[in-house]
C-alpha cells in the first residue's frame, strides 16, 4: 500500500483523530460522575476550611469529613431584596428560576454551626475578577458579621505562583480577625495592600492583607470582588450588625 | 537441495532486548541524568514528594501507552504526518491521565494544575517515541516507556523528598524534622521551596550520577 498518497494520509489522519476522540469521549463520560462528587466534597472542604471548621489540609477520611459537613454547615438560601432566609426554597429550586434577574436575588448562604447546632458565623459565597478568569471563593465572618474567619478560593485560573498564591495558606492566615467595619459602622471590606501591612497604623491593622506581588490584578480583583460582594450581602449583614448594637 | 524452513525463532518475554528496553533509562540511559530532557516539569512539580511522584506516575503511564499505541501502529503511519500523529496519540493519553485524577485524587490534580497538561510536551515522551516506538515491536516499547518513566519518577522523587524535608521539614506531608530543632533556632531552607533550589540539586544529581557512571561528553 502506498502510505504516501494523499489519500492515505488524509485518511488516516481523520481514522487517528476519530478513535482518539471516541475514546477521550469515553473516558470523560465513565468518570464525569466521579469528578462532579470529588469536585463537590472540595467545596464542601472549602466551606469548612473558610469558616474554620476544619484545617487546611485536613487528613481525616472523607466520609468524616462530610459528616461534619452535614453536622455543622447549613445551607440557607437568603432573600437578598430584605435579607431574610427564605425558608421555602432550595438552591434547586432557585436554580429553576427562569427570570435571570429574580434568581439572582436568591442566593445561598452557609451557616457554621457548633457542636449542639448554634449558629457561630456565616460563610458566604464570593466571586472576585482575577487575570485570568472568575475566582470562586468563600468569606467567612464571624457571628457579629464583622470579624473575618477566613477566605479560601476553590476554583481559579490564576497563575500558579503569582496569583494562584490566593492558595498560600499563610496569606489566607492574615485574614483572620480583620474587620469588615469602619468607623461608625460603615462597611469598609478589606484592603489586598501593595507591599506588605504597616501593623503601625490602626486602619491598615484591622481592615488591610499583604499584597501577592507579582499578582497586582488578582490582589485588586480580589479587594473589590470582596467589597462588592459584602455590599450585595449587607441586608443580611445588616440583620446582623443590628444585633451587635 | 530443499531450503530449510528456518524456524520461527523463540522470543522469550524477557529477553536481552527487553531488559535492556528497561534497565537502560533507569541509570546508563537516564532521560534526566544523561540526556537532560524533562528538566522544565522536574523543577516545577518537586516541591514536595506527593506531587513528584504522582508526576512521575504520570509520565510513565504516558510514555508507556503512548509507546505501545504508536508501535502497533507504527507501520501503517504515514511518514509525512508522523510527529502530529505522535502528537495527537500523546495528548490524547495525558488528557485521560488528568482526569483519573480529577476523579480520583482531586486535591492534587488540582495542586499539580497545568503541569499534568504540560506532559504533553514534555521531551521524553516524544522523544521515546521518535527514537524507540517507530522501530520497535508494541511489548518492547511498552517496557520502554515504563523504564523511561520509572527513570524521570526516580530522580523527581529523589529531589521531591529532599527539597520537601529541607523546604518544609516535611515528607509525605508528616513532619520529619522535631520540633525541638525548631526551637533551637534551626529554620527551613526558604531556597529548597524555589525552582533555583531544585535547579542546584538537579545539577548535583546529574553530577553524581555521571561520576559513577562514567559518562562525559564528548
Amino acid at each position: 500500500m502506498n502510505t504516501s498518497s494523499n489519500g492515505y494520509v488524509l485518511g488516516f489522519a481523520v481514522t487517528v483523530c476519530v478513535a482518539m476522540s471516541t475514546m477521550l469521549a469515553f473516558t470523560s463520560n465513565s468518570l464525569s460522575e466521579l469528578q462532579a462528587a470529588a469536585k463537590e466534597f472540595d467545596r464542601q472542604k472549602n466551606v469548612m476550611v473558610a469558616g474554620g471548621l476544619i484545617q487546611e489540609g485536613d487528613a481525616r477520611p472523607r466520609k468524616e469529613l462530610e459528616a461534619i459537613y452535614q453536622k455543622q454547615v447549613r445551607t440557607q438560601i437568603v432573600d437578598l431584596q430584605s435579607g431574610d432566609f427564605d425558608a421555602g426554597k432550595t438552591p434547586a429550586s432557585v436554580e429553576a428560576i427562569k427570570d435571570p434577574k429574580e434568581r439572582a436575588r436568591y442566593r445561598p448562604v452557609a451557616v457554621a454551626l457548633d457542636a449542639d447546632g448554634k449558629e457561630t458565623g456565616l460563610i458566604l459565597p464570593i466571586q472576585c475578577k482575577g487575570l485570568w478568569g472568575p475566582m470562586f471563593g468563600y468569606l467567612a465572618l464571624d457571628r457579629d458579621a464583622n470579624h473575618v474567619r477566613g477566605i479560601t478560593f476553590y476554583a481559579h485560573k490564576e497563575t500558579p505562583g503569582l496569583g494562584g498564591e490566593v492558595d498560600n495558606p499563610a496569606w489566607k492566615e492574615m485574614w483572620k480577625g480583620k474587620t469588615v467595619l469602619g468607623a461608625g459602622d460603615a462597611l469598609v471590606g478589606i484592603t489586598v495592600k501593595k507591599g506588605k501591612v504597616d501593623a503601625a497604623v490602626p486602619a491598615e491593622k484591622q481592615h488591610y492583607v499583604d499584597g501577592l506581588s507579582g499578582a497586582t490584578i488578582t490582589s485588586n480583583g480580589v479587594t473589590k470582588g470582596v467589597r462588592a460582594e459584602l455590599e450585595a450581602w449587607k441586608p443580611l449583614l445588616n440583620k446582623y450588625w443590628a444585633k451587635k448594637n | 537441495m530443499t531450503a530449510v524452513a528456518t524456524p520461527p525463532q523463540k522470543r522469550s518475554l524477557f529477553g536481552p532486548d527487553e531488559r535492556k528496553a528497561i534497565k537502560d533509562p533507569l541509570w546508563d540511559n537516564n532521560p534526566i541524568a544523561l540526556q537532560i530532557l524533562g528538566i522544565c516539569s522536574a523543577l516545577a512539580v518537586t516541591t514536595r514528594l506527593d506531587k513528584a511522584l504522582i508526576m512521575g506516575l504520570g509520565v510513565t503511564f504516558v510514555c508507556s501507552l503512548a509507546n505501545v499505541i504508536i508501535s502497533t501502529i507504527r507501520t501503517l503511519i504515514p511518514n509525512k504526518i508522523r510527529i502530529i500523529v505522535q502528537l495527537v496519540v500523546v495528548s490524547s493519553v495525558v488528557i485521560i491521565f488528568d482526569q483519573l485524577l480529577q476523579a480520583y485524587m482531586y486535591d492534587l490534580s488540582k495542586q499539580l494544575s497545568v503541569f499534568v497538561g504540560l506532559i504533553i510536551t514534555n521531551c521524553i515522551v516524544m522523544g521515546r517515541l521518535e527514537a524507540y516506538a517507530m522501530g520497535n515491536p508494541p511489548w518492547r516499547s511498552f517496557l520502554d516507556g515504563i523504564g523511561n518513566g520509572l527513570g524521570y519518577a526516580w530522580i523527581l522523587a529523589v529531589v521531591g523528598a529532599i527539597r520537601e524535608i529541607f523546604g518544609s521539614g516535611k515528607l509525605l506531608g508528616m513532619q520529619v524534622i522535631p520540633q525541638g530543632l525548631y526551637d533551637a533556632g534551626y529554620v527551613n531552607n526558604g531556597l529548597m521551596v524555589l525552582a533555583p533550589g531544585a535547579f542546584l540539586l538537579l545539577g548535583i544529581i546529574v553530577w553524581i550520577q555521571r561520576s559513577i557512571s562514567g559518562y562525559s561528553e564528548k
